[in-house]
C-alpha cells in the first residue's frame, strides 16, 4: 500500500504513514545543492522551471528555504524569501515544503532573543511544513522555541543530532542525544541524522542507525548526508537498509561535489538491495533533470574554484554547505594556495583544541575563521573573533565533550581569563527585543508601514533587508528574469533580445542597442523596451587610482593609535554597529562598534576613557585595516 | 526678466526659396502648449501657413517644430507672450493675415484684439469691445440683467472705501452668508474669495482689491450669492458676422479642483433633456444680446434644485472644447478661423446633432497626492499614449521631453468618446491603463481612482466632488515593471555583471 505524504496532513498522520511505510521517501534537497555546489546562487527562476516535474515526482518534501538562504535571497538572488515560497505553492501544491532552521541562530550566524525567534518561526511556518531544526552544539534547549512554534503551527518538527566522527561521537552519545530530544518534543517528529559533512563510512553510519532504532524502533529517521568524498550514495544505502524512512539527495543534472548525490544514483541502488521508493515518478525525477540541465551553465561562476570530490572531508570535516563559500574566500583573500595548509593541518588541529564539536553553522565558520587567521597571520590564537571569544565563554551552550585547555582562554582573554570566564560564562538569556519598536524603525526607514513578513527579514538582517526592500523598490520583481540575464557576464550584445515575463504576468522584450560615452564620461545605454526605445544614464565610475589610497599602517600602528585613542579597522570588513555617539563619554574597555568579516562579529573597544569627538564611519561602510573608525579624546 | 530686445525675426529654413513663389496666406498662433499644436493643425487643415512664437525656455518644444515657421519672442518665460507689441511685429514682419490667441496669455485682452484690429491683423475671436464687455463681469452682468438672463444676486462693482463695504454688509444681510467676493476682471477661477461672516467682508474686501490690482490692473470687486456645491455646467456657441448664433451643447466642468477644471464631459449627464434645452437657449439669448461674435463659451451653475444661474462668457476657446467637438463631429478651431475670415456658419441649430459622450482628462505631470505639485524640471524618459477606437490625444509631451518649470504641467489632453455613457467609461478606464509615463508623476493614477469611483460612474458629481471623495487620493504609485527590470538590464549591461548579485 503505497501512500503518498502531503502537504497539509497532520504532523501525528505523517509520523503514522512513515511507520507503516514499506519502502522509504526521497527529500529533494534542493535548497542544499544552491547552498553546497552554487554559492546558494541557484535562481527561483530556475525552481518554477523544474516546478512542475518536482511536484510529480512524489517527494517526501522539498528542501527549497533555510539555511543560509533565506540571507542569500534577499542579498545576492534579490528575491523575498517569502513570496519565492508563495509562488512556488501556487505551482506545486501537494509536495511539503522543507526548512533547515539553524535553532536559536535561525537562518543567520548567532543568538536571537526569544521573540524574533517565535516571530521567525511562525511567520515561516505558514508556508513551511517540515523544520529540520539542528544546533551546531547538539544543545537541545537551543532548539525548543522553534520545536514550540513548529508545534503550534501545526507543522512537522524534524530535529537532528549533528553528526560527526571522533573517539567521543559514540552510538551511546548519540542515542542518549535523541532522548534528550524526545523528551522535550514527544514522539510526533521525525528525528534527523545531519551529516552536514558527509562524514564517515557507509557502516559507520548504518550502525548509527541501527542503534537508535534499536532503542526507538518507531522513531522515523530521516538521513541527510552529503557527498563531499563522492561515497554518500553508500552511506544512504546502508542507513536505508538499517531502518531510515527518508533519504535526501538532488536533481542529477545539477549535482557537485559537495552537495547531496543523485536522487536516480540512490533510487537505481536501493532497488537492487529490495527498497521501493514510495510514491517516486522516476520520469518526473528524470524529466527535472532535463529541464533545468541547459541552465547550469548560467551558474558557472558560482561553481567550485576546485573541481573533484574530496576524500579529505573526513580530515577537516568541513560541511558541505560551507565548502563552496570557504573557497570563493581564498580565492577573493588570494590564499587558495593555502588550503592544503589550512584545510588538512591547521582546521583539524583548531577542531580538536576547541573541543571536537560539530563542524556546522555558525561552528564551522569559527573553527574556519580561526584556522585562516592562524595561518595566514602565524600566530595562533593572537587575534580572536568576537564570535570565538563567545564560544569560549559558553555563550552558545556547554563544550559537548571537553573544555578547550587553559592556554587556549589565557591567550584569548589574557592573565585574568579564569575571572573573565567566572564573571562573564555561561549562556545567556538573550533580552527580548522591542519588536513595536523596530517595527516603527524599520517604517521610518522605508516610508511606509512594513508587513510582519518585510520585519521579519528586517530583524535578521537589518540593513540588508532594508537594502533589498529599496532594490525591489527600484528594480520590481527581479526573480521572473532567468540566470542567462540576471548572472549574465560581459554585458550582452548589441541587438541581442532578451524575453522575459514580468511578476504580472506581461510579456516583454528587450533589445540592448549601443552604449554611447559622453563627454562628461556618462554612459548612456539604449534599450529598446517592448518596441520602445529607453535610455539609462550611468555615472563614470572613479577609475582607479583617483582616489589616494590609503597609507597602509601596521598591525603594530593600529595598536599604538587606538592607545591614544585613534580607534583603526584592525582587519578588512564591514561596520555592522556603531555603538556610541559623539559627545557621549566613555571608559576603557567599552564597545564603540563592531565589525564583521566573513560573517564573524567583532567588538572594536576603547583603550582609554575619554569622549567621543569623531565618528568616521556609518553602519554598512566596508573598511580597509588601518581605515579610521572613531576618534576618543581624552575628557580635560 | 524681460527686457531682451527682440531679435531678427526667423522665417523658417527654406525662406528664401519661397520668396520667388507665391506664399500661401499665413496665420500666427500666439501660444504655446496642447492648443498652440490643436490651432497649428487646424490652419495647415485649411491651406495656411502656421507662424508659431516662442520664449526661449520654449526653444525646444514641439509646436515650433510643427509649425511652418517660428518666431523667437524673447527670453521669457511667461512675459514676452503676454507682450502685445512682440507678437503683434511678430505677426506683421512674418506676414501673418490674422491671429489665432488660444487660451491663456492674450485671450481674453481687450488690448490685444485691438491691437490686432488696429494693425490690420484679424483677430480670431470676438471684437475687442466684446472682449471689454464681457470680461467686465459688473458690465457682462448688466447686459445679462436686460436680456432677463437668471443671475444668481450680485452687486455692482462696490464704491471705493468704507461705503463699498457698507454695501457689501447690506447685501450680506440681504441675502445672507455665505457670499463670494470677486474680481470684476477675474476669470477662470482667479479672484475669487468666499465670504462667511462680517468680520471677514471687512477684512478681505482691501485684501481682494489689492490683489486683483496686481493680477489684473484693476482692483473693482463685486459680491455674488453664493450657489452651495453647484453643478457647472456650461454652452458652447458659435456666432457669424451676421449674428447667426448656435450652440453645441452642453458640458459638464463640474470636478474642480478650486475652480480649476480637472474632467469635463459633454454632454451634461442632467437626465432632464427640456432643462438643458432651455439652459442652451438661453446660452444663445446670452451671446446674442452681448453682440457675441465667433466661439463662446456661457457658463452656468446649477444648484441643488435645478435652478441655473448664469456665471459668465469666456470669449475664447475653452480647454474644453474638444469634448463639444467629439459629440457634435464639428471642428470649433476650424471653425473659429473660417468665422473670423469672413465666413458664415455653414450649419444651422438643426444639423447640430449630439451623439454619444466625451470626457476629457487633462494628464498633467503633478503629484495629486502632494496638494498637485507640479513635476517641474523632471524628464519624460517613457512616453507611450493609448490608442484605438474612441480616443483623441491633444499632446504636447514626447518621450525626452522635460516638464518646464516655468509653463503649465500639462502634458497631454485625452479626450475618449463612447456611444453610450458606460461605454466612454469603460474606454477611459482603459485607456488611462493603457499610458506608459516614466518620469514624472501624473495625474493618471488619481484619474483611474475616479473612474472606479461608484458616484462618478453614475455621471452624479458637483463642484464638491473632490471634497467629498477623499479616497480618491488613497492610491499607489503603480510603477512601470517593464522599466524597472529594464533598469537592471541596462545596468548589468553598463558593469558587464550584476552588481547586485556578485
Amino acid at each position: 500500500m503505497i501512500e503518498r505524504i502531503v502537504q497539509g496532513m497532520a504532523p501525528a498522520d505523517v509520523v503514522k504513514s512513515l511507520q507503516a511505510a514499506d519502502g522509504y521517501y526521497i527529500t529533494n534537497t534542493a535548497r542544499d545543492l544552491s547552498q553546497s555546489d552554487f554559492k546558494n546562487r541557484i535562481l527561483l527562476h530556475t525552481d518554477i522551471l523544474a516546478a512542475p516535474s518536482r511536484e510529480r515526482a512524489g517527494y517526501f518534501s522539498l528542501e527549497i528555504t533555510g539555511g543560509a538562504s533565506v540571507h542569500v535571497d534577499i542579498l545576492r538572488k534579490q528575491v523575498d524569501p517569502f513570496l519565492k515560497l508563495e509562488i512556488l505553492r501556487e505551482k506545486m501544491p501537494t509536495t511539503m515544503f522543507q526548512t533547515l532552521c539553524r535553532g536559536v541562530n535561525l537562518f543567520g550566524y548567532r543568538p536571537y532573543p526569544q521573540n524574533v525567534i517565535r516571530f521567525t518561526v511562525s511567520e515561516f511556518a505558514k508556508y513551511v511544513d517540515v523544520w529540520r531544526t539542528f544546533d551546531f552544539m547538539n544543545h537541545v534547549p537551543n532548539m525548543q522555541a522553534v520545536f514550540e512554534e513548529v508545534a503550534k503551527a501545526g507543522k512537522i518538527n524534524e530535529p537532528c543530532i549533528c553528526f560527526s566522527t571522533g573517539p567521543e561521537h559514540t552510538n551511546e552519545y548519540y542515542v542518549s542525544k535523541v532522548r534528550e530530544i524526545l523528551d522535550v518534543t514527544g514522539s510526533d517528529i521525525v528525528l534527523c541524522i545531519k551529516n552536514h559533512g558527509g562524514l564517515g563510512t557507509p557502516r559507520r553510519i548504518g550502525e548509527l542507525v541501527d542503534s537508535i532504532k534499536q532503542t526507538y524502533p518507531d522513531l522515523p529517521i530521516h538521513y541527510h548526508g552529503h557527498n563531499t568524498d563522492g561515497n554518500d550514495v553508500g552511506r544512504i544505502t546502508e542507513a536505508v537498509i538499517n531502518g531510515a524512512v527518508i533519504v535526501d539527495a538532488a536533481d542529477a543534472s545539477f549535482t557537485g561535489f559537495y552537495g547531496p548525490p543523485p536522487i536516480l544514483s540512490v533510487i537505481q541502488t536501493l532497488k537492487d538491495h529490495g527498497h521501493t521508493a514510495i510514491g517516486i515518478d522516476e520520469d518526473a525525477v528524470i524529466e527535472t533533470s532535463e529541464v533545468i540541465r541547459d541552465e547550469r551553465k548560467h551558474y558557472a561562476p558560482f561553481e567550485s574554484q576546485i573541481k573533484g570530490f574530496q576524500p579529505t572531508v573526513q580530515i577537516h570535516k568541513m560541511p558541505g554547505g560551507a565548502m563552496g563559500s570557504s573557497l570563493e574566500q581564498a580565492v577573493k583573500g588570494g590564499f587558495l594556495d593555502k588550503m592544503p595548509d589550512i584545510l588538512h593541518k591547521e582546521l583539524p588541529r583548531v577542531q580538536k583544541e576547541l573541543g571536537n564539536y560539530w563542524s556546522v553553522t555558525p561552528g564551522s565558520q569559527i573553527l574556519w575563521t580561526t584556522a585562516v587567521s592562524h595561518v595566514m597571520e602565524g600566530e595562533r590564537y593572537g587575534n580572536p573573533s568576537g564570535d570565538l571569544r563567545n564560544l569560549l565563554l559558553g555563550k552558545y551552550g556547554p563544550f559537548p565533550f571537553y573544555r578547550p585547555e587553559d592556554w587556549i582562554f589565557e591567550k584569548v582573554f589574557g592573565e585574568n581569563w579564569k575571572q573573565i570566564l567566572e564573571d562573564e560564562g555561561g549562556v545567556e538569556e538573550i533580552e527580548d527585543m522591542d519588536i513595536d519598536q523596530e517595527r516603527s524603525t524599520l517604517n521610518e526607514r522605508l516610508g511606509v508601514e512594513p508587513t510582519d513578513q518585510q520585519l521579519v527579514l528586517y530583524l535578521q538582517h537589518p540593513n540588508d533587508a532594508v537594502n533589498f526592500f529599496k532594490f525591489t523598490e527600484d528594480f520590481g520583481h527581479v526573480y521572473v528574469l532567468p540566470p542567462s540575464i540576471f548572472l549574465r557576464q560581459g554585458g550582452f550584445e548589441i541587438g541581442e533580445t532578451l524575453t522575459f515575463t514580468d511578476h504580472e504576468g506581461k510579456e516583454h522584450m528587450i533589445e540592448t542597442g549601443p552604449s554611447m560615452v559622453n563627454d562628461d564620461g556618462e554612459t548612456s545605454v539604449y534599450l529598446e523596451v517592448d518596441h520602445y526605445q529607453r535610455q539609462y544614464v550611468f555615472e563614470p565610475d572613479v577609475p582607479e587610482g583617483a582616489v589616494a589610497k590609503a597609507a597602509t599602517i601596521s598591525k603594530e600602528e593600529i595598536k599604538i593609535l587606538a592607545k591614544s585613542g585613534d580607534i583603526r579597522a584592525p582587519f578588512a570588513g564591514n561596520v555592522c554597529e556603531i555603538s556610541v555617539k559623539e559627545g557621549q563619554e566613555v571608559k576603557a574597555g567599552d564597545r564603540v562598534a563592531v565589525m564583521e568579516a566573513m560573517k564573524m562579529q567583532t567588538p572594536l573597544t576603547t583603550e582609554i576613557d575619554g569622549i567621543v569627538t569623531a565618528i568616521a564611519v556609518k553602519v554598512g561602510d566596508a573598511l580597509q585595516p588601518g581605515d579610521r573608525v572613531i576618534k576618543i579624546d581624552t575628557d580635560e | 526678466m524681460c527686457h531682451v530686445p527682440t531679435q531678427e525675426v526667423f522665417l523658417g529654413p527654406d525662406y528664401n526659396k519661397r520668396k520667388g513663389v507665391a506664399l500661401k496666406k499665413k496665420i500666427l498662433v500666439a501660444n504655446r502648449g496642447e492648443i498652440a499644436i490643436r490651432i497649428i493643425r487646424a490652419i495647415q487643415e485649411l491651406n495656411y501657413e502656421a507662424v508659431a512664437v516662442y520664449e526661449t525656455p520654449d526653444k525646444e518644444s514641439r509646436h515650433i517644430r510643427l509649425a511652418n515657421e517660428a518666431v523667437w519672442l524673447g527670453a521669457g518665460p511667461r512675459c514676452d507672450y503676454l507682450d502685445i507689441a512682440k507678437v503683434i511685429k511678430a505677426a506683421k514682419r512674418s506676414g501673418a493675415c490674422a491671429v489665432h490667441p488660444g487660451y491663456g496669455f492674450l485671450a481674453e485682452n481687450p488690448d490685444f484684439a485691438r491691437a490686432c484690429e488696429e494693425n490690420d491683423l484679424i483677430f480670431i475671436g470676438p471684437s475687442s469691445d466684446v472682449i471689454t464687455n464681457l470680461g467686465n463681469k459688473v458690465i457682462a452682468r448688466q447686459i445679462m440683467a436686460d436680456a432677463g438672463i437668471p443671475m444668481v444676486p450680485g452687486t455692482p462693482n462696490l464704491s471705493a472705501g468704507d461705503t463699498g463695504v457698507d454695501e457689501a454688509l447690506a447685501f450680506a444681510a440681504q441675502y445672507n452668508y455665505p457670499v463670494m467676493l470677486k474680481a470684476t476682471s477675474g476669470g477662470g477661477g482667479r479672484g475669487i474669495r468666499r465670504i462667511d461672516t462680517d468680520e471677514q467682508m471687512r477684512a478681505e474686501i482691501p485684501m481682494a482689491r489689492a490683489e486683483a490690482k496686481a493680477a489684473f490692473n484693476d482692483d473693482s470687486v463685486y459680491l455674488e450669492k453664493v450657489v452651495i456645491d453647484p453643478k457647472h455646467v456650461e454652452v458652447q456657441v458659435m456666432a457669424d458676422r451676421e449674428g447667426n448664433t448656435v450652440h453645441l451643447g452642453t458640458r459638464d466642468c463640474s470636478i474642480q479642483r478650486r475652480n480649476q477644471k480637472l474632467i469635463e464631459i459633454a454632454p451634461s449627464m442632467i437626465g432632464d433633456q427640456d432643462l438643458l434645452d432651455t439652459i442652451c437657449d438661453t446660452a444663445v439669448k446670452a451671446a446674442t444680446a452681448a453682440n457675441y461674435f465667433n466661439a463662446g463659451t456661457v457658463e452656468f451653475l446649477l444648484d441643488e434644485n435645478y435652478n441655473y444661474y448664469f456665471m459668465e462668457i469666456n470669449t475664447r476657446v475653452q480647454v474644453e472644447h474638444t469634448v463639444s467637438e467629439i459629440v457634435t463631429g464639428i471642428d470649433i478651431v476650424r471653425t473659429q478661423i473660417k468665422l473670423a475670415l469672413g465666413k458664415l456658419l455653414s450649419f444651422g441649430q438643426e444639423d447640430v446633432q449630439l451623439r454619444g459622450h466625451a470626457i476629457e482628462m487633462r494628464i498633467n505631470a503633478e503629484d495629486p497626492q502632494n496638494n498637485f505639485m507640479p513635476e517641474g524640471g523632471k524628464k519624460v524618459t517613457v512616453y507611450r499614449s493609448p490608442g484605438g477606437y474612441g480616443v483623441r490625444l491633444d499632446g504636447f509631451v514626447y518621450q525626452g521631453y522635460t516638464i518646464p518649470k516655468v509653463y503649465d504641467s500639462l502634458l497631454v489632453k485625452m479626450t475618449v468618446h463612447g456611444f453610450s455613457w458606460n461605454e466612454t467609461v469603460d474606454r477611459l478606464r482603459r485607456c488611462l491603463q493603457n499610458f506608459v509615463i516614466a518620469g514624472p508623476k501624473t495625474t493618471i493614477p488619481f484619474y483611474l481612482n475616479i473612474v472606479k469611483d461608484p458616484d462618478f460612474i453614475k455621471g452624479d458629481f458637483n463642484t464638491s466632488y473632490l471634497d467629498t471623495h477623499p479616497h480618491l487620493f488613497e492610491y499607489e504609485e503603480e510603477a512601470d515593471e517593464a522599466n524597472k527590470l529594464s533598469k537592471l538590464i541596462a545596468e548589468i549591461h553598463h558593469r558587464g555583471e550584476n552588481p547586485y548579485a556578485a
